[in-house]
């Protein structure tokens, strides 16, 4: 009898640990099968945010299974459109919180947006609008965003070609704020078109005031390429007072460059660690003609060539928001 | 003159003895058979196929012819070849030959036996097991006809071994006292040949040592391991598999009475290593059965509770005959869209190309509208549950039944946290109907089977419901009507009808995707035939059979297969 009593405790010991488990194999059937219900609607939680301040908002809605959805913010004056993807059944802090961010140019300003949420694999589509009272303020130093025209104590030469352009203008909604630079026209004997200084002088100091690690800085712009056009050419030096005197030598001191091909149709934000700017003559890389150190807070001119080849006829860009940027590049 | 005549005697049968011994040196085995079909396909639809041909005329001649060789008392070598021609092939066209087996087998030093070449081997039912293919269980004669000789050509025997090419030895030692016996047995067979690429060499290797304290109680390990070799391709994946259990046996008698508890208790570890996408499968399982039979009136008794999680991987007992990703060579395309047809019933008999030889790595493919709840066999992985099992078996009657429960669910649920439920109830009947008359000397056998199974899960908010039902039921009937003709009369039923979601896994048997699964259909297969029995090994026989199918789910209308098939077998 009591060997039938350890038997049966045994049996039970042995099977006792088996509970269904709390998990599952394989993808949720709910998300694959169950039919597809909004259980929240879209909402926000700050619906007059200023980014200026720091402020951010959240979009919250839920659904009733896992699905593939996009919210998309668009600017109604500025077009600016930010897009948050996400595979969930609800939007809440952790995937759904805008700071002013831009995924397509141009960046957002004080403007009303239409905010919607549409899904992958079902038709419905959630709207909602907010107003920015504020624009998202960047950290670092903007060489110039146009808002009030071009620095005084820059000074720029312009080609005496046909056509010519070179002005601040708002024609078009600017890649941030409201204006932006012009250049354009048909120089058929010469590359350049026109070119601005940007000297350190003009900021009020002796240098750029950027720290001495290159790896830190990011230099930032933004530059809109017609459609129809393709021959332009934008180029940036930057010249740096190796010694220390006040004074940039050509040919003795070092001066990195940015070749910008521009392939974006539109604006496009093109950006550059200072560590990787390189010496180039011609378009050709180089060697560097200075101490070959990138030492950006010996950084004394900036200078902006607009480029294009005299045979390809007439060229144009617009020109925006120049920022130098620390720990990553700009996150429009 | 008597001294002379004695020793003249003495010579004489000496000489005689050795010849005789000289003679079993060398002896012939083998199989020899001959099939006929000739088929007729009959679709119910409106409109008329004018594409497929309706008749099917298909068959060949072969022989197995082996030679088994004994050198001496301790070696044998068994060599066989298989001579084939198809219908319709001419001689040096349509003739094929294969080398069918070699093996060689012995003794060495009196002690350990061995065997290599083409071996046939198993172990336990979670280690290395070859399951029988579904539905064949109670089929009835007229049908395992067909069967059997598929099992044959893909070396499956009755007692659910693998044929593997390799190596195996065994020994044991026996004691006087404490311990009857200690058995040791190994094996290592080669599943996979390397392509120097992207294949490595893969072999299977099991260990087994048994304990036999008494016939009272007795303990095994049973070591299973499928495993690459590093450094025989470029593939840097190696897969490795090894599966540990032990099993366990304590029995009693006593008078009219006898009992047993036996069961395993194990694990098994899936690894790809240096691969980072691969995941790794640890899975337990564990089995308990207890059973009891009074042996007077042979009323039995067995009640098994098992677990086995859903990452149990064991491929020497996993692995499937039947690859239902394969399709039908017989009216393939049918219908003047030319539709693929579906594997049937009646392909599952008699279609050879189906059938799978080798251990494979991976959950193989399943029909759920066969058998949804042990694809597997007993090896299925996430199971959980008991099955109940009452026989009859009288010694003075000549009557065989057996009713059977079985109540499992999930361990892990598939693509929710319920799990599914399984049900199956299983009744069986056999009777030799001319035992119950003494005077009726000639065979009369009767056997009944009947199986239900259903798949559930209760329904959640926003996913619909399982509900998945097959039943099977198959009548048999066996009667010899003058001296060694049998009369054989077969029915075969299988319906199916419901719902499921089915796993769909990658290669590493791992879930991705889920397919809405839908059943509604049943197909019928019955025969008539007759046997002439030469002899226990020769006969010839042959059969009507009318096989019809409805598949609401599938795009190919219900039709029938008429099946008129001539065999004749020998065996020597």
């Amino acid at each position: 009898m009591k060997y039938t009593i350890y038997l049966s405790s045994l049996i039970l010991l042995v099977f006792a640990g088996c509970k269904t488990d709390d998990e599952f194999d394989g993808p949720a059937l709910n998300d694959l099968y169950g039919q597809f219900a909004i259980v929240q609607g879209l909402s926000a939680t700050n619906y007059d945010v200023d980014f200026s301040t720091g402020e951010q908002t959240t979009f919250e809605s839920s659904f009733s299974k896992n699905i593939d959805w996009v919210l998309e913010i668009k600017g109604l004056q500025s077009g600016a459109v930010k897009r948050i993807e996400g595979f969930s059944n609800l939007l809440n802090v952790d995937n759904a919180t805008w700071n002013g961010t831009t995924t397509d140019l141009p960046m957002f300003k004080q403007e009303s947006c239409a905010v919607q949420l549409t899904f992958l694999s079902e038709t419905d589509t959630l709207r909602d609008t907010l107003d920015v009272v504020g624009a998202r303020i960047n950290e670092g130093f903007v060489v110039s965003d146009f808002e009030t025209g071009t620095n005084p104590g820059w000074n720029s030469f312009v080609q005496t070609g046909a056509n010519m352009s070179f002005a601040v203008q708002s024609t078009i909604p600017a890649a941030q704020g409201n204006n932006y630079f012009n250049i354009g026209g048909t120089v058929n004997w010469d590359w350049l078109i026109g070119l601005i200084n940007m000297p350190a002088s003009a900021y009020g100091g002796t240098h750029y005031p950027l720290s001495e690690n290159p790896e830190l800085e990011n230099f930032n712009v933004m530059i809109y390429k017609p459609e129809e056009l393709s021959n332009g050419i934008m180029l940036f030096q930057f010249m740096e007072d190796d010694n220390l005197d006040g004074v940039f030598t050509t040919n003795v001191e070092d001066m990195f460059s940015l070749e910008v091909q521009m392939d974006k149709n539109g604006w496009g934000q093109y950006s550059i660690n200072y560590a990787d700017l390189q010496t180039l003559i011609n378009g050709a890389p180089s060697a560097d003609i200075g101490n070959g150190i990138r030492e950006p807070h010996k950084l004394l001119q900036i200078s902006v060539l607009f480029l294009a080849n005299p045979a390809s006829g007439y060229a144009n860009a617009y020109l925006d928001y120049m920022i130098f940027t620390q720990n990553g590049i700009l996150e429009p | 003159m008597k001294k002379t005549l004695y020793i003249l005697f003495l010579i004489l049968a000496f000489g005689l003895k050795t010849w005789a011994q000289e003679e079993k040196k060398v002896t012939f085995n083998g199989t020899a058979r001959s099939l006929f079909y000739g088929d007729k396909l009959t679709e119910d639809s409106s409109v008329e196929d004018t594409i497929t041909v309706p008749r099917l005329n298909s068959g060949h001649v072969l022989v197995d012819l082996g030679v088994n060789i004994r050198p001496n008392k301790n070696t044998e070598i068994q060599g066989m070849i298989r001579v084939r021609n198809d219908y319709g092939g001419f001689w040096g066209s349509g003739v094929t030959f294969d080398v069918r087996q070699l093996s060689a087998r012995g003794v060495i030093g009196g002690i350990v036996r061995y065997q290599l070449g083409d071996i046939n081997y198993k172990m336990s039912r979670y280690t290395m097991w070859n399951y029988d293919q579904e539905l064949i269980s109670n089929t009835p004669a007229v049908f395992r006809q067909q069967t059997d000789l598929v099992n044959y050509d893909h070396f499956y025997f009755n007692d659910n071994s693998r044929r593997q090419q390799g190596a195996a030895a065994e020994f044991a030692l026996v004691f006087k006292k404490y311990v009857k016996e200690l058995q040791f047995h190994a094996v290592t067979t080669r599943v996979k040949t390397s392509d120097f690429s992207a294949t490595n060499d893969r072999l299977f290797s099991g260990l087994n040592a048994r304990l036999i304290q008494s016939k009272y109680f007795q303990i095994g390990v049973n070591y299973a391991n499928l495993y690459d070799i590093p450094g025989t391709s470029r593939n840097k994946s190696i897969f490795i598999n090894p599966v540990l259990t032990a099993d366990y046996k304590i029995s009693y008698s006593y008078k009219n009475w006898e009992a047993n508890l036996n069961g395993e208790i194990g694990k098994s570890s899936t690894r790809y290593k240096n691969n980072t996408e691969a995941p790794d499968w640890d899975g337990r399982l564990n089995e308990l059965n207890a059973f009891i039979k009074e042996n007077k009136y042979g009323v039995s008794l067995n009640v098994q509770m098992k677990y086995v999680g859903s990452a149990f991987r064991s491929p020497g007992a996993q692995t499937k005959r039947i690859d239902f990703t394969g399709l039908p060579l017989a009216y393939s395309r049918i219908t003047n869209e030319q539709q693929l047809r579906a594997l049937s019933t009646m392909d599952l008999m008699r279609e050879s190309d189906m059938y799978n030889l080798q251990i494979q790595p991976y959950l193989m493919a399943f029909s759920p509208q066969y058998d949804n709840i042990t694809p597997y066999g007993d090896a299925t992985p996430n199971r959980q549950g008991y099955t109940l099992t009452l026989g009859y078996a009288p010694k003075k009657l000549p009557v065989t039944a057996s009713v059977s429960r079985l109540a499992q669910e999930e361990v892990k649920g598939e693509g929710t946290i319920f799990p599914r439920v399984f049900t199956r109830n299983e009744i069986t009947l056999g009777t030799d109907i001319n035992k119950f008359f003494p005077a009726w000397k000639k065979t009369m056998k009767l056997t009944m089977n009947y199986r239900s199974d259903l798949t559930t899960r209760e329904p959640e908010e926003l996913v619909r419901d399982v509900n998945l039902e097959t039943s099977v039921v198959n009548l048999g009937l066996e009667i010899e009507t003058i001296q060694l003709l049998d009369l054989l009369v077969g029915w075969q039923e299988v319906k199916y009808k419901g719902f499921d979601y089915t796993a769909i896994r990658d290669t590493y048997s791992e879930i991705y995707n889920f397919s809405e699964f839908k059943a509604d259909g049943n197909e019928t297969m019955r025969a008539i035939g007759l046997r002439y029995r030469f002899s226990d090994k020769t006969n010839l026989s042959f059969q009507l059979n009318e096989y019809k199918i409805r598949n609401e789910q599938d795009l190919v209308p219900q039709y029938k297969v008429r099946q008129f098939m001539l065999l004749f077998l020998m065996k020597f």
